[in-house]
């Protein structure tokens, strides 16, 4: 029984002390003696204060002999921004007393060192100039008659953004394809925005038409999509879907909670003459194309997108159809993604109607593909196997959509597996094997791609 | 006659104990460990949920109330303020972070990311520096100067805090 008590009274002891221990640890009086870990504390706090001190001083002695004028204001989250060095306030105060914001300089002790004077200068120039590139290189092989495997030379992107002021910025993206004997080099995007606030952005340039998730999510990055290439419904240079559009757009967040909902709303020159570009250098007829989107991504499910969109034009192409008709062109689509990687998960779908404005002839066109992808846990975080399925049922008589093979729309039931390996956090290469059909009675291709990608 | 102690009743005693010791040893470290969220006095915004915190940690929400823009500020790769808020804000790595900004800045949503800073204090002079501004910085070095904003409801120590 003593045993027994003697162990209750020890406990009891460790149980009193341990805090009092706790609280002497971590305030340290003149009396007590400092251990190593304490006197190494005291070191750094001290080595921190002298160097910060030191930036303090260089930025003072910068800012003299600047001739320009820094603005020493607010900035937007996009802009880098230096902040000068820490004063060494000793007044410890609760977070409940600065949550309310009261100011305890009146009761500063000096703990290590002297005071140091600070500005809390956030220092923003105008303009700036940033650039990112993003690089590809291909190999392809592939069972089609008439293909030839080998090397290519991918997309050469250089993006640039440039804030003008605190609201207003400039975007731009510029490739350098390769191509037989020259290099095209081609705007892709190129937009002057203007910020309101969160709710109301406008924009005039041209842009990726924003009627697919993929085509404004990825743009020419290739290093930034999981996959080597796009999916067909939205590729570049094709004519399912206008993939660029120059003119205005409106963007921002709707007001609606946890739902967060957002918004694209735009008007422009639409399709051109050859329907696969943008009316880069005018329209071709005198009626503007719009397109709407509208997208959710709730608060609670953080990696989810829901989305839909609608576009509208008349498309005036010379040549396609006797009597040169207009069409009336209607897109709607929708798409579901989660953007995290384990897993991963985008499935779009686009619904694309024809209507010859002579005859009134409607043609129906839709494609679908849903893809899945999955980053491996632990060591394996590197990989990432994928698999996508496309599927587009093409309407063969309309006149916008045929041509020969180079040109034309054509149906598709096609799957893809592939893995990407991430040799670092801003190279990745991607291999992947290829199973398409284009219509039930021709022979299947099968090709084996690789690629490796890049930003820089 | 001795009464005799009951053995079951003095080690459920010495547990109970020993639970509380733990207990009191484990909040005395609460607040070194948590992370506060910090914006400039002249904030009005005084608690937040981790949605809120999500949106504007990652770019979606730019603009406060008045117009003004936000500007968040990340501490520098490697240290644990860091790393609690990836973890619970942004719920990714280090390589998804990265990866995330190339691509918000590819859809020209935001034209760089936001300024990694090398030392709290540096956050902390930022914060005071701008009215825009909001940062995160361990609570143990949290300073007059600057307003710590509830996440959650719950101010850092208090049971149930969410970044730490």
């Amino acid at each position: 029984m003593y045993r027994m008590t003697g162990l209750v009274v020890a406990t009891l002891f460790m149980a009193i002390s341990a805090p009092a221990q706790t609280t002497q640890a971590s305030q340290p009086s003149a009396t007590t003696v400092p251990d190593a870990r304490d006197l190494e504390l005291r070191e750094m706090r001290a080595r921190i204060e002298r160097l910060e001190t030191l930036v303090e001083r260089l930025q003072k002695e910068r800012e003299s002999t600047a001739t320009g004028v820094a603005t020493a204001s607010a900035s937007n989250p996009t802009q880098p921004t230096t902040a000068s060095a820490q004063p060494p306030e000793s007044s410890r105060v609760s977070a409940a007393e600065l949550h309310a914001g009261v100011d305890h300089h009146a009761g500063a002790d000096e703990r290590i060192g002297g005071q140091v004077e600070t500005h809390g200068a956030i220092e923003q120039r105008y303009p700036q100039l940033h650039f990112r590139g993003f690089g590809d290189i291909d190999f392809s092989a592939t069972d089609d008659p008439g293909s030839k495997s080998g090397f290519n030379l991918g997309q050469f992107i250089l993006h640039v953004a440039s804030p003008l002021s605190q609201k207003v910025s400039v975007f731009g993206e510029i490739s350098f394809s390769a191509s037989t004997g020259f290099y095209n080099v081609d705007i892709e995007r190129y937009l002057i925005r203007y910020d309101y606030n969160d709710h109301f952005k406008l924009s005039f340039g041209r842009y990726h038409t924003p009627i697919n998730y993929w085509n404004t999510a990825f743009h020419h990055g290739l290093w930034l999509q999981t996959t080597i290439s796009r999916p067909e419904m939205i590729r570049f240079g094709g004519r399912f879907q206008p993939v660029h559009f120059i003119g205005m757009l409106a963007e921002g967040n709707v007001p609606s909670g946890p739902l967060g909902l957002g918004y694209n709303v735009g008007l422009g020159n639409g399709r051109a003459g050859n329907i696969a570009r943008p009316g880069d250098s005018g329209d071709v007829n005198n009626n503007r194309a719009w397109v709407a989107n509208l997208f959710a991504r709730p608060a609670a499910l953080n990696g989810l997108q829901i989305g839909g969109s609608l576009y509208g034009d008349l498309i005036t192409s010379p040549g396609v159809s006797p009597g040169n008709p207009n069409f009336r062109e209607l897109i709607s689509t929708a798409h579901v993604v989660w953007t995290k990687e384990s897993p991963e998960f985008l499935a779009e779908f686009a619904h694309v109607r024809h209507r010859n404005v002579l005859t009134e002839n409607v043609f129906n066109s839709n494609s679908a593909y849903v893809q899945i992808a999955y980053r491996l846990p632990g060591e394996g975080h590197k990989w990432k196997p994928y698999y996508r399925f496309e599927w587009s049922n093409i309407s063969p008589s309309d006149p916008l959509f045929v041509g020969d093979n180079s040109v034309a729309v054509r149906p598709l039931t096609g799957s893809t597996f592939g893995v990407r390996y991430d040799i670092t956090n801003l190279a990745a290469f991607k291999g992947e094997y290829r199973h398409i059909t284009r219509k039930p009675n021709d022979p299947h291709v099968n090709g084996l791609f690789f690629q490796t990608s890049f930003t820089f | 006659m001795k009464r005799r102690t009951n053995p079951r009743f003095c080690y459920i005693f010495v547990c109970f104990i020993l639970c509380s010791l733990l207990s009191i040893r484990a909040a005395g470290t609460l607040t070194d460990s948590d992370v506060a969220i910090v914006v400039n006095p002249s904030n009005p915004t005084s608690n937040m949920t981790l949605a809120d915190l999500r949106k504007i940690f990652m770019g979606e929400r730019q603009y406060w109330k008045a117009s003004n823009s936000v500007v968040p500020l990340m501490r520098s790769q490697g240290t644990r303020e860091r790393e609690v808020i990836l973890r619970v804000v942004f719920q990714m790595t280090e390589q998804q972070y990265g990866q995330y900004w190339v691509a918000k800045v590819m859809r020209a949503e935001v034209s760089d990311p936001p300024a990694s800073l090398f030392s709290n204090g540096m956050v902390q002079e930022g914060v005071k520096g701008n009215a825009g501004a909001i940062g995160y910085i361990s609570a143990a070095d949290v300073r007059s100067g600057v307003k710590v904003v509830r996440v959650g409801g719950l101010l850092p120590g208090e049971p149930g805090y969410a970044l730490r």
